[in-house]
């Protein structure tokens, strides 16, 4: 997790068990006979047990990242691969949480939970233990029987991220988990995400248009524009996080008065309306970003 | 749940049926404005109804007939939805599957039930193989077309979790397909099950040897108003039982939406 090193370049050969690794990846969509690009030339990796987050404006392609990772969608250029694998289609090893949570309504939050689970052989003992676990990290107790309709959005999130943790997947994908969540529990779950992070850490990459949100949970933020796709730059958080001792707060709005928060925010925030032009002190600019 | 906002709808409509019978009573009893040649009065109707019920009208006492309509419309419903409910899915799952099958289906879906008698009878002649095969055909589309809208209808975000979360095929099929499109296959049950009898009574009034079909149609060539009521109430009656057996069926297949 040093942030000065390459890591496209890393990852292209010999990557660590779960890193995420997108290799001059493009992918165009095709319309009436036309096809234009959604991204173009993306490069970055995700190291091991690293958290990454991207932003950019809707239709950046940050969403169409996430997909390709979980082998949802497949580039029309270059390679992403996971764990040094090329990703060729879904599987339990990379989780997927959904900003629509995708909860099977006709399941119960216990159901819910087990889904994934039982594809695993697992004896039932110890997939019993899993999910009680999974519930009490994610305070859903006394709520295993409800389905889904009947608990709040930020309920019904928390059972989607216990039903994918309870996997222990190598790899979490987060699409803009907490976007339909109102502001308040919106807070909530973030402060929980980066507590559950530091216990259990996992390789995450984590979709967000909210740039608070990014600079407050990632170790790493990529900063992408629109039309096509592309990495405008990476900006390095976790230097300053450690630097700057954010850990020591347990409330997010407290991080978020310190002045490096406010400093980095405001910095991603001039990327995004391309204000300034990309620079080298604190970002680890990889090979294809801001081309 | 709704009990509050339910009470009153079902009083008005309580009262509206209590006007009917009244106005019933006025028109034919009281007043004679009806003659009882175009329609029974209410005691006409109640003597048609031991008559048949006591002695038999038809060749056969009321519930003779009923039943013997009943089992016709659910061997037909039965066997429709049995072939037509996996042939939905099937299509909306697979593009292979609805490539095969639309075509063929976009053509026979607009012939109308009744329009499959004369072929039947053609075929099966006017016993109760040729009633069953017209039913079914007046089952069988509603129950392909819901469950394939049902299959359409679950949110792709939905099948994308169920693959990310690594199940196999056949957990696809019995946990997501089938529960996803639930709701909408039980939609196309209940419209199969109302084809079902539109189709049975035109079809006995063509020809049988029993069933409420059968006793209109008898009704009808005896010029007799009240019996022809009778049969009708009773179609309405026994039609009304399967929904609700249907309805009993929906509401255990589908715990979640009660909860």
């Amino acid at each position: 997790m040093v942030a000065t090193e390459n890591p496209a370049a890393r990852g292209a050969k010999g990557s660590p068990v779960s890193a995420i690794v997108f290799d001059h990846v493009s992918r165009e969509f095709e319309r009436d006979g036309t096809s234009f690009p959604a991204l173009s030339d993306v490069s970055f990796t995700v190291q091991d047990r690293e958290f990454v987050a991207i932003v950019g404006p809707s239709g950046c392609g940050k969403t169409t990242c996430l997909r390709m990772a979980a082998g949802l969608e497949f580039p029309t250029a270059g390679t992403v691969t996971v764990g040094s694998r090329p990703v060729t289609a879904p599987g339990p090893d990379r989780a997927v949480v959904f900003q629509q949570f995708a909860l099977f309504p006709w399941k119960t939050v216990h159901e819910n939970i087990d889904f994934g689970l039982r594809s695993k052989s697992l004896p039932e003992k110890a997939r019993r233990e899993r999910i009680a676990a999974a519930v009490a990290m994610m305070g859903l107790q006394g709520y295993e029987s409800a389905f889904p309709h009947q608990l709040s959005g930020g309920m019904q999130q928390r059972v989607a991220i216990a039903r994918s943790y309870v996997l222990e997947p190598d790899v979490l994908l987060m699409d803009e988990p907490f976007g339909a969540l109102d502001a308040q529990t919106r807070v909530v779950m973030q402060e929980e995400l980066i507590k559950l992070a530091r216990v259990n850490p996992r390789t995450v990459l984590f979709i967000t248009h909210a740039v608070e949100e990014a600079v407050y949970l990632a170790d790493r933020v990529v900063v992408m524009t629109r039309r096509p796709g592309r990495i405008r730059e990476i900006v390095d958080v976790l230097p300053v996080r450690r630097a700057e001792r954010w850990d020591r707060f347990d409330r997010s709005e407290e991080v978020m008065d310190q002045e490096s928060f406010v400093h980095l925010r405001t910095r991603i925030w001039r990327l995004l309306r391309g204000e300034q032009q990309p620079e080298g002190t604190v970002s680890s600019s990889t090979g294809g970003s801001a081309s | 749940m709704a009990h509050d906002e339910r009470r009153r709808p079902v009083w008005v409509g309580v009262a509206t049926f209590a006007v009917l019978i009244v106005a019933w009573f006025a028109l034919t009893t009281w007043t004679s404005t009806i003659g009882p040649g175009r329609f029974p009065s209410p005691r006409e109707a109640f003597d048609a109804l031991r008559q048949i019920w006591v002695q038999g009208y038809a060749d056969a006492r009321l519930p003779v007939h009923a039943l013997h309509s009943a089992k016709l419309v659910l061997l037909g419903f039965v066997a429709a939805v049995g072939l037509g409910v996996p042939l939905g899915l099937a299509m909306g799952w697979s593009r292979t599957c609805e490539a095969f099958a639309n075509p063929t289906f976009l053509l026979l879906r607009p012939i109308p039930p009744l329009a499959w008698i004369p072929l039947a009878i053609v075929w099966l002649g006017l016993g109760d193989a040729a009633k069953v095969l017209v039913i079914w055909f007046a089952a069988f589309v509603p129950a392909v077309i819901n469950s394939y809208s049902g299959v359409r209808s679950i949110e792709p975000h939905l099948v994308e979790a169920a693959r990310t979360l690594g199940v196999s095929r056949r957990r696809m099929v019995t946990e997501v397909l089938i529960p996803g499109a639930l709701p909408m296959i039980f939609g196309g049950l209940r419209l199969s099950l109302q084809a079902c009898w539109t189709t049975l009574v035109a079809a006995e009034l063509i020809g049988a040897i029993a069933g409420l079909g059968h006793v209109l149609y008898q009704a009808s060539l005896d010029l007799f108003p009240a019996m022809i009521v009778v049969g009708m109430v009773a179609v309405a009656v026994t039609a009304a039982l399967m929904t609700i057996a249907l309805d009993i069926v929906e509401r255990r297949a589908m715990p979640w939406r009660r909860a």
